[in-house]
């Protein structure tokens, strides 16, 4: 029969092509670039994100795996942000953490991570990365890209008043065109709370990067224009740390420091830096 | 490109219209959505861009075909408009061209290229297919031919790539199907409809660059090394027996890449869930149909394995699927019967469905149906016993009531953590009282009783249509029994009203409804999403020409 041969010879062809070997694909293992540049981690989080723990120990893998070049924020903005009714001691959203939220959409879900603030080739994910096993590759990628700025920081906390006064020293290593931004977050780790993860709670979840405050705008504020290579441009900020039972403890609190390009349609971080509020 | 390919199109029509006596066989859809989306916190209806500032948002889709001498083309002209549909949390925007297609028949040869939807058997291995309320157009961007072998057998072979929203996927797609259709002749009522499909997908290079970027932050133990092709299969058959017919398909797919979700990745410290994997997969899946005077009885099952199919791996969700799982649970229509819907599980998943239904004479008739779906491990995912009975009076009045008993796993469905299996008693009741045989009233009640989630719902709904064709509606679902504190943090009772009129006029309808909407399950088939509560005022028009 004429269909029974078209049957057989089809089977033969798939059979055929089943049997065929792929060369293999090289597997290489992460690149350490020797470079003096840090890249910024902007995590979406939150304490009622079932898969959100997932994304803490890539990000805390990718500090492990790239000691001193990474610097992590962990914006606990509103999705999936509130605390856990009954379980939950702190509140870790913001007006700032929901202002910068809402300023990465349009994403798909938590845990995303924007990384340096680079545009993605997803319109419909154009800076926050949801899935997070490939956020350590782009910061490969931003590592290798060349360093053009160094930031120097000085940090003084007084313990009477809580105050604590910010130096930053901005040195362009080459010319810089085009307008810059500055952003200052205040992160706390070390916070033991509850989190959701898959289909339990952790009681006694240690939460780290939490952005708890920023000094500047939530999109940063104006550095200047066209900096040019060897000037030192200073700034100094202040800030007092609030009174709140259980947060704002100085000892496992960080500032950091990122300027990004303010240009339509490019916002990349250039550099960022980060220091203990104790100095 | 897809503009200039249109214009060329509609040349070449109207040019050969011109110079044949064939007119020509013209025919067309419009359907629209638009959105006015008014905020409301109480019902979590926020944070979104269409509550924040864009306050409108829309859809329209406009289908054109035309055929003559046996030349078929057609295209789609697509609208978004600040749309939640493609992300239910963003808001997309874009037009043009969504789709377009020329087709010929040449003797025992179809050819086609353009945007096309089809599929192999019941969709396992490739399906490409349009869903328009979860933003899935599957189409294949390619060119396929068709070739009649004989009277009932004919073979057809695919290739193109996979159409996203404006674009395509990267990536190709290719495929072949034979199937056909045996008689064992007159005296022997055995009838047979086999076929044999095969699909295969090649990752793109910048689609595997993902998955090597991803799999070289991998512990070794979690590594692998990465098949740019897959390859599936497909056997089926539809076997008749008098009143019995029974449809088998099996489907195999070589090792490929695909995310699980529900698998534990090494970490340096410690372990996550959620990981790329390449393995092979197969679905087995039975259905048996009996119906011979006042009964028919369905029964269903199927084994899935490792059968998530994309044209990339790295994409999630409902984007990118190449192929189609058949759900097994019944497709519920009322409002509270359909809450918990389950999306078809592409990891693991056994489901057995028994369907009767059983006339006990010209006025009454009962129907029962039962799902049950497990993972393969065992852990219950989902079970429903749905009961009807419907009772038609003269050409009076027709009661449709029963109960659904239902058991979802929102862990598994909806990703929420530390959650109970669901479970709900649900009855229902629906009376449809004609007046005069084109004016008549139909309402529905139902309760929905249960511990978990939102609580417990009331359901009321209130039709009622007059012969110029206008029908309003009012509708309301309550949360009578609330469980879940509202994003102001506070447990209490919530109304969500629909207020609604709409006009069918020949082929046209056009609706008006203002409506507040929990949150809740969405489906089509067996693919779910979640979308967020909606609160503000929608118009829908369609129509047919």
């Amino acid at each position: 029969m004429n269909w029974l041969k078209v049957f057989a010879a089809l089977l033969i062809v798939m059979l055929g092509i089943l049997s065929c070997k792929e060369i293999p694909v090289n597997i290489g293992d992460p690149l350490i670039p020797e470079s003096d540049k840090i890249v910024l981690i902007e995590e979406l989080t939150g304490a009622s994100c079932p898969n959100c723990p997932k994304g803490n120990i890539i990000s805390e893998n990718i500090i492990s795996t790239f000691p001193g070049k990474v610097a992590v924020v962990a914006i606990h903005g509103d999705f999936l942000a509130q605390p856990i009714e009954g379980k939950s001691k702190y509140d870790f959203r913001n007006q700032k953490a929901k202002d910068l939220e809402n300023w990465f959409k349009p994403w798909y879900g938590k845990p995303a991570a924007s990384i340096n603030r680079t545009r993605t080739n997803d319109d419909q994910e154009p800076f926050a990365i949801s899935r997070s096993d490939l956020w350590q590759s782009v910061v490969e990628k931003e590592l290798q890209k060349p360093h053009v700025l160094n930031i120097l920081l000085a940090s003084g906390y007084n313990e009477t008043d809580r105050n604590i006064e910010l130096d930053i020293t901005a040195i362009p290593i080459v010319h810089l065109e085009g307008s810059y931004n500055i952003s200052i977050f205040l992160t706390e780790s070390e916070i033991i709370d509850a989190q959701s993860n898959g289909s339990e709670y952790i009681d006694n979840y240690e939460h780290n990067h939490v952005l708890m405050d920023m000094l500047t705008g939530f999109d940063g504020d104006s550095f200047g224009h066209d900096l040019k290579a060897n000037d030192l441009i200073k700034r100094k900020y202040t800030y007092t740390l609030p009174l709140r039972a259980g947060l704002f403890n100085p000892d496992h609190m960080e500032f950091i420091v990122m300027i990004s390009r303010n240009d339509p349609g490019d916002r990349t971080v250039i550099q960022a830096a980060y220091i203990s509020v104790k100095g | 490109m897809n503009k200039g390919i249109v214009i060329l199109l509609l040349q070449f029509v109207i040019n050969l219209s011109l110079y044949t006596q064939d007119r020509g066989v013209f025919s067309g859809a419009f359907d629209t959505n638009a959105n006015i989306f008014l905020r409301d916190s109480s019902i979590n209806a926020i944070n979104t861009p269409q509550y924040d500032h864009q306050f409108f948002g829309g859809e329209a889709w406009l289908n054109l075909n035309y055929t003559i001498n046996g030349l078929t083309i057609g295209a789609r002209f697509d609208m978004f408009n600040n749309s939640n549909l493609r992300n239910p949390t963003g808001s997309f925007s874009g037009l043009g061209i969504g789709r377009w297609y020329v087709k010929k028949k040449l003797n025992k040869l179809e050819i086609s290229a353009g945007y096309l939807y089809d599929q192999i058997g019941s969709g396992f291995i490739f399906r490409a297919f349009e869903t328009r309320p979860l933003f899935i157009d599957n189409a294949i961007y390619g060119v396929s031919a068709k070739y009649d072998l004989g009277k009932s057998w004919h073979v057809m072979g695919f290739v193109g790539r996979q159409k996203n929203a404006f674009e395509t996927y990267t990536g190709n797609i290719k495929g072949v199907r034979l199937e056909g259709f045996h008689s064992c002749g007159d005296e022997n009522p055995i009838t047979l409809a086999p076929g044999i499909g095969f699909v295969n997908r090649t990752i793109s290079d910048e689609n595997m660059d993902n998955v090597v970027n991803a799999i070289r932050t991998y512990q070794q133990e979690d590594r692998f090394n990465p098949n740019h092709n897959a390859y599936s299969a497909t056997f089926y058959n539809t076997l008749t027996y008098k009143t019995v017919s029974f449809y088998s398909e099996v489907a195999f797919k070589s090792a490929d890449i695909f995310y699980n979700p529900f698998a534990l990745k090494a970490e340096l410290v410690g372990v996550s869930l959620g990981k790329l994997e390449q393995k092979k997969g197969s679905v087995f899946y039975g259905s048996l149909t009996y119906a011979a005077g006042n009964i028919g009885i369905t029964t269903e099952a199927k084994r899935t394995e490792n059968f998530n199919f994309r044209i990339d791996p790295n994409l999630q969700l409902i984007r990118g699927l190449v192929n189609y799982l058949v759900p097994l649970n019944r497709q519920n229509t009322y409002r509270l019967t359909a809450r918990y819907s389950p999306a078809a599980q592409d990891i693991s998943e056994m489901a057995f469905s028994l369907d009767i239904k059983y006339k006990l004479s010209k006025a009454l008739s009962v129907g029962l149906n039962y799902s049950d779906i497990n993972t393969l491990e065992g852990d219950r995912l989902f079970k429903e016993v749905f009961t009807e009975v419907v009772y038609k009076h003269q050409r009076k009045w027709q009661l449709t009531s029963g109960i659904q008993f239902l058991t979802y796993n929102q862990e598994v469905y909806e990703m929420k953590t530390e959650v109970p299996l669901v479970k709900t008693i649900t009855p229902y009741l629906d009376v449809l009282y004609k007046f005069t045989p084109s004016r008549a009233l139909r309402t529905e009640l139902q309760y929905m009783n249960t511990k978990q989630d939102f609580g417990s719902w009331l359901f009321g709904l209130f039709e009622y249509s007059i012969p110029s064709g206008w029908i309003f509606e009012t509708s309301a679902m309550y949360n009578v029994v609330p469980k879940k504190a509202n994003s102001k943090g506070v447990i209490e009772k919530t109304l969500y009203p629909t207020l609604g009129v709409i006009l069918v006029n020949d082929a046209q309808r056009y609706s008006l409804r203002y409506v507040k909407q929990v949150e809740g399950i969405v489906c089509s088939g067996g693919i779910c999403r979640l979308e967020p509560a909606f609160s503000g005022i929608r118009f829908n028009l369609n129509t047919t020409f």
